[in-house]
């Protein structure tokens, strides 16, 4: 994980590094050509991925796009993509902090704000993990549904 | 503590559009050259210590004793009104829209973030009341609390200007608010009223007679006011 290699550039403070530590950035780097391939695939999907789970989510909740009588598809499509782009450089660097700091704790008191929000946030990104097991192959769908999860976490539970 | 400032945030630049600017890297740009920390909505932005908070208390209350209360209320009551009209302007560049056609808790919500940012605390807005004319604002890890520490009454008078500062501006209505509990009296977060003058007058009698901010919700609820 690339924070992690950062802490031990900063904690290495005229040391060599412990097993452990040095067990921590073999692991990232055995993982990396794995996390890069997903993270291309991602990346050129996005736009397939994004309007399927639209598609699923209107099939199960035909009004789900509708608030206040208004059309907010492509509100939710926007915010979608934006959660799906820091995920996958969550995933890419291995470290959720900066998906978290930048993205989600803002967006979970902006959702608050809208009426019905948990059930909304919980069935978008519930489905954005079954659809995103289609395009992946099972070790890609491993090290990235748990990101997926995190913001199902953050943005669809109380 | 923010001030005006004619410099713009180069992340801004680069991503107008974005809205979750909110995280330090983000929100913040710091100029070493002028020595100047800008903020997205190109605010300048001053960093304080622990100790000038304390520094800022305490002097207070060596110079006007009792008053000092008040003082720190009156300064957050103008800053509140002062940041509502700021609020409005960055607000309608950001969003292209008017105050007034907006989902209010997203407004509220919107409205905190930069405070978030700065370090005054995570915030949440209950609104349950609003219509018997009374609301609830939940400060956790208030700035002013954290430093001072367990001193056995509220010290939040800076928060509870500032909320009434800047609700009485939004709503166009003198609304006023009293902190009826705090991190520094022992609780786990701060707690703040925010209605008119009668019920805030209400409150602080309660508080001062000893009631837990819980009797407080009560007794609002129940209709109850001083006669």
């Amino acid at each position: 994980m690339l924070s992690s290699l950062y802490a031990l550039n900063t904690e290495l403070d005229g040391r060599y590094a412990t097993d452990s530590e040095l067990q921590t950035a073999d692991q990232f780097l055995d993982s990396y050509t794995l996390r890069l391939s997903t993270y291309r695939k991602i990346q050129v999907l996005e736009t397939h991925i994004v309007q399927q789970v639209q598609t699923r989510i209107r099939q199960v909740d035909p009004e789900i796009m509708v608030y206040d009588n208004r059309d907010v598809s492509a509100i939710c499509e926007r915010d979608m993509l934006y959660v799906l782009r820091y995920s996958a450089i969550a995933l890419l660097i291995n470290g959720t902090d900066l998906l978290e700091e930048r993205v989600l704790l803002w967006l979970q008191t902006i959702m608050r704000s809208f009426k019905d929000h948990q059930h909304r946030s919980d069935l978008t990104y519930r489905i954005l993990q079954e659809v995103i097991q289609q395009y992946l192959i099972p070790a890609e769908a491993a090290l990235f549904l748990p990101v997926l999860e995190l913001n199902r976490q953050f943005l669809g539970m109380s | 503590m923010v001030i005006a400032n004619p410099y713009q945030n180069t992340a801004k630049l680069k991503n107008p559009k974005k809205h979750n600017h909110y995280g330090f890297r983000d929100f913040f740009q710091f100029d070493t050259e002028r020595g100047i920390i800008t903020d997205w909505n190109d605010s300048q932005n001053v960093l304080a210590t622990e100790d000038f908070i304390i520094g800022l208390v305490e002097g207070l209350e060596e110079e006007v004793g009792d008053a000092s209360a008040v003082t720190m209320y009156t300064i957050g009551c103008e800053w509140g009104q002062k940041d509502a009209f700021f609020f409005e302007k960055w607000f309608q560049k950001e969003f292209d829209r008017n105050l007034r056609q907006t989902n209010l808790l997203f407004l509220l919500e919107t409205w905190w973030w930069p405070f978030t940012s700065q370090g005054w605390g995570r915030w949440e807005v209950d609104m349950g009341d609003r219509k018997q004319g009374f609301m609830f604002i939940n400060i956790f890890d208030s700035a002013i609390a954290r430093t001072l520490g367990d001193v056995g009454k509220p010290v939040c008078y800076l928060y509870a200007g500032l909320f009434a500062g800047f609700f009485t501006e939004m709503v166009k209505k003198q609304l006023s608010c009293i902190e009826i509990q705090c991190y520094s009296m022992g609780e786990t977060y701060c707690k703040f009223l925010l209605g008119g003058q009668d019920r805030i007058d209400a409150a602080s009698f309660w508080l001062n007679e000893g009631a837990t901010a819980k009797d407080i919700e009560k007794r609002l609820r129940a209709g109850e006011l001083l006669r």
